[in-house]
């Protein structure tokens, strides 16, 4: 939904100075639209469905129920995972939720070692947040529910039930935790000690953005790509599960939403750009990326990372100019 | 009751530190070279409280700054690959000399004063070989170049002197450069970073790296405490998503030991640690990740300890309660607990580093 520009708008277009927007009341608008229309309302459902999850696992293990609770859960990660600032940062519960890219396969590992040892913590939801966090959280509920070298039996009934049980609380707590900070987000001032103006808080909305669309060029397409004399496709994100393709579609599309909240002027070719990405992933019919390795069907990948670039180009100059954003004077140094 | 002559002396003495010592600059605490609003670039002197003592013009991007160990002068070194040192009379503003690299030569942004303020030394890459090198310049000669010394590895960046002493400690980086291809990293595959510790007459005293897996993590900043420790900030190379510790403390006579931290605070660094820094009587260690725009505070001896985020941070420096830090939107902060306090806004992009001046 397109919002209607506020009369600042005019300004900004004739080229208005940074610090003008920083202080103009069109930022705040698009914040507080940002926190209803997406955080909040995202991380409920990711709570809900967790909880799902969780009761289903409890009742039938590793079965198609459980399966399907998986999928519903994790469609709804996608919708928030590039909320990487607040509360998750500050609770350190990421990696605890989704641990990928695991080059090293300590998920694998990790859970390995719980079986083998028939470690009882798999019998106690609220302790397991201790366990290894590559043994938590969505990839391992995938290993325990997709990969054969789990065949289930009690332990790994159990374990499962557990793991499911654990994500449930995590995005609970994520979920209880947003509120209090979402006050801080939309209410920025001289006394708010994290954003003391409306300029920072867009600026931290902009960056999560910005990053999402990194994460999906870099890492969901980048690691499978790898180069084209070496494709890598087992490193296809939550491939077990067959998730890769609809990973990275309803990741454009959570974006996508949060880019037209944020957008307090018309944006045409940064939807234009969103619009083309989002068709090109919808039509891959490549669920794990496989065609990373075939040069017939691997431009189509490397089209559509090349896309993901077309939105980030495009945003930066229709949002990210407008917030008075630029690309960070020391994170782009590398000295 | 002192004789006629150590008064007169005293007074010289008191005369001479009044119109020439750091006081004189306006009471500056730090150095932070830095870009303006209009894209020029300069050398600020900040006071403890975070606002501008002095500001003073640079012809190019600086980076960091050498500060004379007692008189106002500071040597404001081009960032890689540039070629320009600035001799900066902190109280004036006046440029009192320039020194160049030589021919084939760049400097890395960094440079260190000996104990008793008389000679210079630079880090420089010999263009055409790769090799680190120091170079030695003559304050007392008006900075004429005395010669140079091996660095003891690639890359060598960031040089300081042990406060106290005159032991220096030289950031080997390990990554061979040539300013031919710009940025990019020659020799990722082969790269031995290290750390250096050496006379002031160039001999190298000892030296310490991490063990051969993390060959790949380079060493490019450091903080020295009096007692020898080295506070070490590495950069990872390797595989974000197996990522090497990027904090480790260098005891002399012992080599480094890395710093625990959970794996999840070590991601939030994004592979990249840009500044850091000893503070808090040098039990603690800040460091700071404008690539994950995050500041990581460490218990010198257990680790890890709390992360505050703070967009686009690099400069860190110890103060006089707790440690500063400044950032690339401008901002000046105290670091405390839970967070950064804020002390001042500036509208300016602070570059990578934060240098505290002598007391």
């Amino acid at each position: 939904m397109r919002k209607t520009p506020t009369p600042l708008a005019p300004l900004i277009a004739a080229g208005a100075t940074a610090l003008m927007m920083a202080t103009g009341p069109a930022l705040g608008a698009g914040l507080d639209d940002v926190v209803t229309g997406h955080i909040l309302p995202g991380h409920a459902a990711f709570a809900e469905r967790t909880a799902a999850l969780a009761d289903t696992a409890a009742a039938e293990c590793t079965g198609p129920a459980t399966q399907e609770a998986y999928h519903a859960a994790f469609d709804a990660w996608m919708g928030i995972s590039h909320i990487q600032f607040g509360p998750i940062e500050d609770l350190n519960l990421s990696l605890s939720i989704a641990y990928w890219p695991d080059p090293k396969n300590r998920t694998g590992k990790a859970l390995a070692r719980l079986v083998a040892d028939e470690d009882p913590i798999a019998q106690d939801r609220t302790a397991y947040s201790e366990v290894s966090i590559a043994a938590q959280g969505l990839f391992a509920l995938e290993r325990l529910l997709y990969d054969p070298a789990f065949s289930s039996g009690p332990y790994v009934c159990a374990l499962t039930a557990t793991v499911a049980g654990a994500l449930a609380d995590t995005a609970g707590e994520l979920a209880d935790a947003w509120p209090d900070y979402a006050e801080l987000l939309t209410n920025p001032g001289p006394d708010n000690p994290v954003y003391p103006t409306e300029a920072d808080a867009a600026r931290k909305v902009y960056t999560a953005l910005y990053t999402g669309l990194e994460f999906d060029r870099d890492t969901r397409l980048g690691r499978p790509l790898g180069t084209y004399d070496r494709p890598r496709p087992n490193r296809a994100e939550a491939r077990l599960s067959e998730r890769s393709q609809r990973n990275v579609e309803l990741s454009l599309a959570a974006l996508n939403q949060l880019a037209d909240l944020l957008a307090t002027d018309p944006a045409p070719r940064t939807s234009a750009a969103f619009a083309a990405a989002r068709r090109r992933v919808s039509e891959l019919d490549d669920p794990v990326f496989a065609g990373v390795a075939d040069p017939m069907s691997r431009f189509r990948i490397e089209a559509l990372q090349q896309e993901v670039r077309d939105i980030q180009t495009e945003m930066a100059t229709e949002i990210g100019t407008a917030l008075g954003v630029t690309a960070g004077f020391n994170a782009m140094d590398g000295d | 009751m002192p004789d006629r002559r150590s008064f007169l002396g005293g007074l010289l003495a008191a005369t001479s530190l009044a119109t020439t010592s750091w006081a004189a600059a306006g009471g500056p605490a730090y150095l932070a070279a830095a870009r303006g609003s209009d894209g020029s670039h300069a050398l600020i002197g900040l006071d403890g409280a975070g606002e501008i003592a002095f500001d003073i013009p640079l012809p190019a991007r600086g980076h960091a700054a050498a500060a004379h160990p007692s008189v106002a002068e500071a040597v404001a070194i081009a960032r890689r690959p540039g070629t320009y040192g600035i001799v900066l009379d902190c109280r004036t503003g006046a440029v009192k000399t320039r020194i160049e690299a030589p021919r084939g030569r760049h400097f890395y942004g960094h440079g260190a004063f000996s104990q008793d303020g008389t000679r210079l030394y630079t880090p420089e890459n010999v263009i055409d070989t790769g090799e680190g090198r120091i170079g030695i310049w003559s304050r007392e000669a008006g900075y004429a170049r005395l010669g140079d010394v091996a660095s003891g590895g690639i890359g060598p960046h960031e040089i300081l002197r042990i406060p106290g002493s005159t032991r220096l400690v030289i950031a080997n980086g390990g990554i061979r450069t040539h300013p031919d291809s710009g940025r990019e990293k020659l020799n990722l595959d082969t790269m031995a970073p290290n750390l250096t510790v050496m006379s002031e007459a160039g001999e190298i005293l000892d030296q310490a790296a991490l063990e051969e897996d993390w060959h790949q993590n380079s060493l490019r900043h450091i903080s020295a405490a009096p007692d020898g420790r080295v506070a070490c900030a590495f950069q990872w190379q390797g595989d974000l998503y197996d990522p090497a510790p990027l904090v480790a403390v260098y005891h002399p006579g012992r080599g480094l030991d890395v710093l625990d931290v959970p794996e999840g605070r070590l991601m939030a660094m994004n592979g990249y640690a840009g500044s850091v820094a000893f503070f808090d009587g040098d039990r603690r260690i800040a460091v700071t990740s404008p690539r994950g725009s995050v500041l990581q505070v460490y218990d010198a001896v257990t680790g890890f300890v709390s992360q505050m985020p703070q967009e686009d941070v690099c400069g860190v420096a110890p103060g006089a309660a707790g440690a500063m830090c400044t950032d690339g939107l401008g901002r000046v902060g105290r670091i405390g607990v839970t967070g950064v306090e804020p002390l001042a806004r500036h509208p300016l992009a602070f570059d990578n580093h934060l240098v505290a001046l002598p007391v």
